[in-house]
């Protein structure tokens, strides 16, 4: 099963964490920081496995994607495939790059309700849900449109976010 | 600007953003907690929307890592809020911050229930969601049945089912009675035929768990699984939002190909076939493209298939087809394929027959052990560690060191162990070891753990013909100027052992050795100066003819540190002080260490252990688990002035039983002045060879007490001595005496005796294993089966078993498997063959750990004299013949018994009958009195005949004369000895041992043409 997944920025700043076993707050903390130690010592071009033993614990393998100012990482044991869990890294991207039109870290800081509803139609107690990012939008939409119907809570347009930025 | 709702929520996330540095952003933290804090306390009538607000902003801290210890409660009471918008936060943010068993969940399961069953699609989702996340074993309770119903209903929208079979899945975790299996296969079955490919991932995953816990429940959905196969890999019916980056949903076709793995293996020819077409496809159809997603989609199917392959033990040419492309692999510039390459590949080492294809790609790997990822490396690492083998161990070691001048810190410990477990499973020859050894102490020094220089310090001592070059070599690395403190014990150790076998050279006389050494001392730590100062004190001893001035400089060194602050070195330098002073005493006190008992390498034992890995449930691991098995160590002791040298058969894992004989020989074995390093293939143990290692013994059988109290101190002292620090010291080392915790619960020596008169039982039995035996005699040959069960639902590890044979035995020893799977049993066969007669007992040295318990027993096998017996009836004429032939002394031997076990004459009969002696009745006419012949074989002898003849005294059943006679004098005693042990302590349960009597005990008729009785007062 999918251990956790962590969205953070380069400066090791957690964008998203979705522990999918209960950790306290102040070992979410310190995962954090461990991977982002190992993340940030590794070279652009090397492959996007790491073994995660030594964090998460025996058997535990980490995949991550690099883009940009933020690091995706998904934590998993080896009931799931490598392979598989850097696609569905892909998936969770794609669907955010749709639903944000260019997502970049802003979109995630000031919306990480948002991304909690995203993650949750594409992970699922630990386990792939949803894989094909279409649909995963779709339900998103419809969350969307249930959200603005009975209040009017929308998520925050990037133009508005970059007046609260640096 | 539509800000209106979130907008607190956008200034605080902006507020902490603009944060300088931690303070502060502590402090805005803390003030927001503050303000959240009063609000929920003071405004009771807070909105459902302010509330959202709120809950929002503490999972943001939370997120950020600060503790949030309030507020949780305002965060469950959203859930029961009527609206979406608030329900939503409530079932986001209670999944995120509370544990399963959090008592506040208990409050809303009826909220929670009510969503599930109601009709409102997104609530039923938020719902299953949260309790997918976080559902206990409540939730399992009470709303399995709600959940199973959405799975399988017909009207839900698939957005709903998929969540439903995932939920279900966390319910079953928590509490496996949910799915009922007897229901469920049938509709597992059904529900794999589910067309929508969302609702078929989250339902092959669901599968994936069920059949993790029972295989056998689910292999009517065997078929359905290549269908689902075949459907996608003909890219049938699959919508185009199913197909990423071209290719129809990778992650069911992993899952399904995962799912296959759980079953041991596919029977029905047609699902095989159609399967094998499937994976045939993948394994030709993949290819390397430009498209990083779609490369990985691809490879991810590619090397979920070629687990598939390895675990269905494909035929032999599909085997090398996978090897050819995990080759193709390990060479791609694409790291994540090289690393999934180099991964396979090492899970493909268990398959035999493809390692000899897999050494072809060496050069290869070795290239990945330099690439700039260290997770490239480490696979790498693993892979040639793997592939290790006497062949290719030169190669290896050495590319490991060089390897470890430039590898990351983080590797080097690593690095360090693997090299020198490799090292020493798979020498060549001993010198080599010793080089490699010294080397990796000198090149990383901080990362060679205490385990590895001690097991070299025990190689030396034990090995003659090591210890000139082991001290030649350490000599050589003291003129380095600059030297790891480990090397400085290693060699100052070496040198005080052996400083005497260099005294010929140039620089090595005792003050040359002195001096270099002594140019160390001070940059030493205390432990070193410890073994320092023995060396100095083994110098002195060899100091012939004695040089005062380097006998002065030692003494004014001892005298410095008899006031030493540390306690352990201010002892020695007080004892070797007062030692010299005692003469000739010193050089008995102070002579060479005595050989190491034989014992399993620690460093060898810590690799096993790392080798535990219990996570993972997949078939391929329950396989290799099974087959994976640790040698047994034979050791050969010969009894010598108080120390036992010990020659070491080191077992060592062969390339799958290819080599010949010669060139096993050749390579695998190095014979140096009796000191044996030996190595045995898994396969074909060749016979002769051991049988002939195992040279002349002599052994006694020790007393078979489950847990010898003094064994095991002898064990611990052994081990105490090991170190070469204790060992040199002087100093008195308390030990700790730990017996075992575990005991056996039967009586061991009681099972020993009854299986010495019956051929299967049970040996030995505790809380965790059973010993049962069965055994088969044919003349010299003997052949027992170890039944090793486990009787616990976990593994017993570090299974060992050590023989130790008597010197008249010749024993052939398979494998034992170093864990005993839960609840299975374990065959391990025993060959023997007589030598000559003996009443020596072979002992099996056994050990295995469960849980953190070591659990040491010493049993007895009940291999003896009588089990070499064979019955035969003979005529009164030859029996008469053969006794009177065999006149007197050695050859005829009587003894008068007295404190005889009470047996009345048909008892004794039975026990005879068992002890495979025949009972001839009508021979002897005195009807008190018993003659038994048998015949006993062994292969120096053959076949020879044994006559035995009892005279009972009917007035006193405690008194016997016994007359054995045969043509082998030891054979006459020892066998004379041996009925004596069981005529004088008849084992308690002889009567339930002994087999029906075969030959009762018939009225001895007087009428002979011959008085037999008469003849035999007159021979005797």
């Amino acid at each position: 099963m999918i251990r956790a997944v962590i969205v953070m920025n380069t400066q090791g700043k957690p964008r998203l964490l979705k522990f999918y076993e209960f950790q306290p707050p102040e070992k979410q903390h310190e995962l954090t920081r461990s991977v982002f130690a190992v993340l940030s010592g590794r070279p652009d071009n090397v492959s996007n496995f790491v073994e995660a033993d030594a964090i998460f614990g025996p058997g535990t393998r980490l995949v991550y994607k690099h883009l940009a100012t933020l690091y995706f990482v998904f934590v998993f044991d080896s009931c799931e495939n490598e392979l598989a869990m850097l696609d569905l890294i892909q998936v969770l991207v794609e669907t955010l790059d749709r639903c944000f039109k260019n997502v970049c870290e802003l979109d995630i800081v000031f919306n990480f309700n948002k991304m909690h509803t995203i993650l949750d139609e594409i992970i699922f107690g630990g386990q792939v849900l949803e894989t094909s990012s279409e649909r995963v939008l779709k339900a998103v939409e419809e969350i969307s449109r249930l959200e603005k119907s009975s209040s009017s809570v929308s998520f925050v347009p990037k133009s508005v976010s970059g007046r609260f930025g640096r | 600007m539509a800000l209106t709702g979130m907008r607190g929520l956008s200034v605080f996330i902006s507020d902490v953003r603009n944060c300088q540095n931690k303070e502060q952003e502590r402090l805005r933290v803390d003030k927001e907690l503050g303000n959240i804090r009063t609000r929920f306390k003071n405004e009771k009538a807070l909105t459902h929307y302010k509330k959202k607000k709120y809950v929002w902003k503490m999972l943001y801290i939370y997120m950020l890592g600060y503790d949030v210890d309030f507020g949780h409660m305002e965060a469950v009471s959203l859930i029961s809020a009527p609206k979406y918008p608030e329900k939503q936060v409530g079932y986001i943010v209670t999944s995120c911050l509370l544990t399963e068993n959090h008592e506040f969940l208990r409050m809303v399961i009826n909220t929670v229930r009510n969503d599930i069953i109601g009709r409102n699609e997104t609530f039923q989702c938020l719902a299953l969601t949260m309790v997918g996340n976080i559902g206990g074993k409540e939730f399992s309770e009470s709303l399995a049945t709600d959940v199973q119903k959405l799975l399988v209903s017909s009207s839900c929208r698939p957005l709903v089912r998929k969540k439903a079979a995932l939920c279900l899945l966390r319910l079953y975790r928590k509490n496996p009675d949910v799915v009922n299996i007897d229901g469920w296969s049938d509709r597992m079955s059904q529900l794999l035929d589910e067309r929508d490919l969302g609702v078929l991932t989250s339902v092959m995953s669901l599968f994936v768990a069920l059949v993790s816990n029972n295989v056998e429940a689910y292999w009517n959905c065997l078929p359905k699984c290549v269908k689902i196969l075949e459907r996608l890999g003909r890219n049938q019916d699959v919508p185009q939002e199913y197909t990423y980056h071209g290719i129809p949903s990778p992650w069911i076709q992993v899952k399904t190909m995962r799912a296959l793995q759980y079953f041991p293996t596919i029977e029905d020819p047609n699902t095989k076939r159609a399967l094998f077409e499937v994976l045939q496809r993948i394994l030709m159809g993949t290819d390397v493209v430009k498209n990083v997603n779609k490369n990985n989609a691809a490879h991810a199917i590619l090397f979920e298939a070629l687990a598939l392959v390895v675990h269905l033990d494909a035929e032999k040419e599909m085997m090398s087809q996978c090897v050819a492309l995990l080759g193709k692999f390990v060479a791609v510039r694409e790291p994540n394929i090289r690393y999934l390459g180099l991964e396979n590949m090492t899970r493909m080492l268990l398959v035999s027959d493809v390692q000899d294809i897999i050494k072809s790609h060496q050069a290869q790997i070795i290239i990945s052990l330099k690439d700039p990822d260290i997770s490239i490396r480490r696979r790498a690492l693993d892979l040639l560690y793997g592939m290790c083998d006497v062949t290719n161990a030169k190669d290896i070691v050495e590319e490991l060191l060089q390897y470890l001048n430039t590898a990351d810190f983080a590797m080097r410990e690593e690095l360090a162990l693997k090299a020198a477990i490799l090292a020493e499973k798979f020498a060549p020859d001993l010198s080599w070891y010793v080089d490699v050894i010294l080397q990796l102490i000198d090149k990383a020094g901080d990362f060679v753990s205490d385990d590895i220089w001690y097991r070299v310090v025990q190689f030396v001592t034990n090995n003659e013909d090591l210890q000139p070059y082991a001290a030649t070599k350490a000599r050589e690395y003291l003129e380095k100027p600059v030297l790891h403190e480990t090397m400085v014990k290693v060699s100052a150790y070496l040198l005080g052992e052996y400083n005497h076998l260099l005294a010929r050279r140039t620089g090595c006389t005792p003050k040359e050795i002195f001096i270099i050494i002594n140019e160390k001392l001070p940059t030493v730590t205390t432990s070193t100066v410890a073994i320092v100062l023995s060396t100095y004190a083994k110098i002195l001893m060899h100091n012939h003819p004695p040089d005062p001035e380097l006998q002065e400089q030692i003494w004014s060194i001892f005298r410095k540190y008899e006031s030493y602050i540390d306690v352990e070195i201010q002892q020695r330098a007080v004892e070797y002080i007062a030692l010299c002073n005692k003469g000739a005493a010193l050089v008995d006190v102070l002579a060479e260490m005595p050989k190491f008992p034989e014992r399993q390498s620690a460093l060898l034992k810590k690799a096993e252990v790392a080798e535990v890995d219990t996570a993972e449930q997949s078939a391929i691991r329950i396989r290799s688990q099974q087959q994976t098995s640790n040698a047994l160590v034979v050791t050969d002791q010969r009894p010598t002035e108080g120390s036992l040298p010990v020659s070491q058969l080191g077992v060592v894992r062969m390339p799958s039983g290819k080599m010949d004989q010669t060139s096993f020989q050749d390579q695998g074995m190095t014979k140096e002045n009796g000191v044996i390093t030996e190595v045995v293939p898994q396969d074909v143990p060749p016979a002769d060879l051991l049988g002939d290692l195992l040279g002349p013994l002599a052994i006694n059988g020790s007393p078979a007490t489950a847990v010898p109290v003094e064994q095991r101190n002898q064990n611990l002292l052994s081990v105490v001595e090991a170190t070469p620090e204790a060992a040199g010291s002087l100093a008195l080392t308390t030990v700790d005496n730990q017996p075992n915790s575990i005991q056996p619960i039967v009586n061991i020596a009681e099972r020993f005796n009854e299986l010495c008169l019956k051929d299967s039982g049970v040996l030995y039995e505790d809380l965790h294993i059973q010993i049962g035996i069965k055994a088969e005699w044919q003349a010299h040959h003997g052949h027992i089966v170890l039944f090793l069960g486990n009787k616990n639902t976990s593994p017993l590890v570090s299974v060992q078993a050590l023989i130790l044979p008597p010197t008249h035995l010749k024993m052939e020893l398979s494998l034992v498997p170093e864990t005993v799977p839960p609840r299975a049993q374990v065959q391990c066969p025993l060959e023997f063959v007589n030598l000559r007669a003996s009443r020596d007992v072979a002992v099996l040295d056994f050990s295995y750990k469960f849980g953190t318990a070591m659990v040491y027993v010493k049993l007895r096998l009940p291999a003896v004299i009588n089990k070499f017996l064979q019955p035969i009836s003979v005529t009164a004429e030859e029996f008469f013949a053969q006794w009177k032939s065999l006149s007197g002394p050695p050859l005829k031997l009587q003894e008068v018994l007295r404190g005889v076990k009470p047996l009345s004459l048909p008892e004794m009969a039975n026990l005879f009958t068992s002890l495979h002696l025949a009972v001839n009745p009508g021979i002897d006419t005195n009807p008190n009195n018993l003659i038994a012949c048998t015949t006993f074989y062994s292969e120096s002898t053959r076949a020879t005949l044994c006559l035995i003849r009892v005279e009972t005294d009917p007035s006193d059943r405690t008194q016997l004369r016994i007359t054995i006679a045969s043509g082998d004098p030891t054979l006459t005693f020892e066998l004379k000895e041996s009925i004596k042990e069981y005529l004088v302590n008849i084992p308690t349960q002889t009567s339930s041992a002994v087999v029906a009597p075969s030959q009762p005990q018939s009225p001895v008729t007087p009428v002979a043409y011959n008085d037999p009785g008469a003849m035999l007062a007159g021979l005797l």
